[in-house]
């Protein structure tokens, strides 16, 4: 199943922990047997209103294929993960 | 009492866009007083089916803000004329999009900042 991952970074990580991280959540996904089509890095962005007193945010957009009972526990990873402020795992209808 | 009727100003004021995809109307009825709600028409057409969208993505921040209002509320259908099924699709999409942060759950102008 195709699903598009994005999530927020905390804005106070320097340019290697942010890879660190983007790496933590690469490995979320392959590890469960999942597949990264696509990744696409927004960078630091401005946030609509603030979250965890913060104004901005690393953003990344992910495309991957994963399977239905993996994503819970994808969810599960990011939300342990301290530095992922939020994110959203949302299904791509695909033909 | 029959003031509040003139329709122009107030509501015409607050969603100019609204009309824009509208064709020119009250050519042959001035009077359209019948209904409850008197504001400016939407246009006739939902503009989602008009490009035939079988999504509505929640990343396109730019398109999505034309159906807030100034403090930031989804725009009810009757002012941005789109279809039952494209409404539910675009307010979910905003939905998403204010869960991570691209758009906002009110304003400032609400907020008080």
């Amino acid at each position: 199943m195709s699903y598009e991952l994005m999530y927020i970074v905390r804005p106070t990580l320097d340019e290697q922990a942010l890879v660190t991280v983007n790496e933590r959540v690469d490995k979320f996904i392959t590890a469960a047997g999942g597949e990264i089509l696509k990744r696409e890095d927004w960078g630091k962005r401005r946030l609509a209103f603030p979250i965890a007193k913060f104004t901005e945010g690393f953003y990344s957009v992910l495309q991957i294929k994963l399977a239905p009972t993996a994503v819970r526990n994808l969810e599960r990873n990011l939300q342990l993960t301290e530095e992922v402020l939020r994110y959203l795992v949302t299904r791509v209808e695909s033909a | 009492m029959e003031e509040t009727r003139t329709p122009a100003a107030g509501a015409g004021a607050a969603s100019p866009a609204a009309r824009t995809g509208g064709e020119p109307r009250s050519k042959n009825s001035p009077v359209r007083c019948h209904g409850r709600f008197q504001g400016p028409r939407p246009p006739r057409v939902c503009p989602f089916c008009a490009q035939k969208a079988k999504t509505i993505d929640y990343k396109s921040v730019e398109m999505l803000r034309r159906y807030l209002t100034d403090h930031g509320k989804i725009k009810p259908r009757r002012k941005v004329g789109t279809c039952a099924r494209h409404q539910r699709m675009l307010s979910a999409a905003i939905k998403r999009a204010r869960h991570v942060a691209l758009m906002p759950f009110a304003t400032e102008a609400t907020r008080g900042e």
